[in-house]
């Protein structure tokens, strides 16, 4: 009885406790390319993208500019120049099963021009665009890899 | 005193004490009906009981026996007090509850429910894909456009640069 009584009471703590635990790292999937109405080239890995797109902004020309899939670790901000002149810097702030929040700064000489805090959850892409480009927008856009 | 008589005053003590059967008891009352000295002699039995009874229920109203019994309870109680694990081991002996068969089921089925009613619970909070994805969001230089597609799973911040801004307002 002394023996079983111990096992159980951790059994059960962990039962009550696993649904909650925090693993406080995350990889995301960072793209960055170039959307415009120039052209009719789409780069294949972004045709997902031109479809999700099309109900809002529907360009005819897809051009990934840089693709990275950096790890996130809790308060640990990772900066990637994201556009010429432009920074991006993510970092994790709670991860929760399968939701990762994390926050997105993009600085233009050092200086925040978007501040943002965004959920990230499995098969749910947040994008980011409007900066001028070329001849089209920079579109950013990230996922995360539970 | 006859010879009935004789016979009776065996039975009268019995009858008395209501201990005689119903066949004697039949025959002791037909006696009595006609016979004054028996009668006699069941009422002195009567008056015997009344003078010794009185007393003796004086004498048991006076002591109280709750509280000698609470005092006998407090010493077994002192007597046998042991640690609280063996006491707390006696009664889960005692106890039909905690005997194996009983109290493993039991444990199990606690901790089943227990495990089940935790996930259901932690199903009820909402989650955080019911709620809007763009916890804040803040620009001092860009008006900012928020899009959020759930049938797409898709959330679109759109920053309109200066130049977009001026084309709008003309």
């Amino acid at each position: 009885m002394k023996r079983i009584f111990p096992v159980l009471l951790f059994i059960l703590t962990l039962s009550l406790l696993s649904p909650s635990l925090s693993y406080g790292q995350v990889q995301v999937r960072l793209r960055v390319f170039e959307a415009s109405n120039v052209g009719t080239g789409i780069d294949s890995s972004l045709r997902d993208m031109r479809d999700q797109f099309k109900p809002l902004v529907d360009f005819s020309s897809y051009r990934l500019l840089k693709e990275e899939t950096p790890t996130l670790y809790l308060n640990q901000p990772v900066s990637s120049p994201a556009h010429p002149g432009r920074n991006i810097e993510l970092t994790l702030i709670r991860q929760h099963k399968n939701v990762a929040e994390v926050r997105v700064k993009i600085k233009r000489e050092q200086m925040d021009i978007l501040n943002t805090q965004v959920r990230l959850s499995p098969g749910r892409t947040v994008s980011i665009g409007g900066p001028k480009h070329g001849e089209g927008v920079i579109i950013i856009t990230l996922s995360a890899q539970f | 005193m006859t010879d009935s008589c004789s016979s009776v005053s065996k039975l009268l003590e019995k009858y008395f004490d209501r201990e005689v059967t119903d066949r004697e008891r039949l025959f002791v009352e037909g006696h009595l009906q006609g016979c004054p000295a028996c009668r006699d002699a069941l009422t002195s039995m009567e008056g015997l009981r009344t003078l010794i009874k009185a007393p003796v229920e004086e004498a048991t109203q006076q002591e109280d026996f709750p509280w000698v019994w609470q005092k006998i309870e407090r010493e077994i109680r002192l007597q046998e007090k042991g640690s609280w694990w063996q006491s707390l081991r006696s009664w889960m002996d005692l106890s039909p509850l905690f005997k194996k068969k009983v109290w493993i089921p039991a444990v199990a089925t606690v901790i089943v429910l227990l495990f089940i009613s935790t996930q259901v619970i932690l199903k009820k909070i909402p989650s955080y894909s019911d709620t809007s994805v763009v916890e804040y969001i803040e620009s001092k230089t860009h008006n900012i456009m928020v899009y959020e597609s759930e049938k797409a799973k898709m959330t679109m911040i759109w920053l309109f640069d200066e130049e977009d801004q001026e084309l709008s307002r003309s």
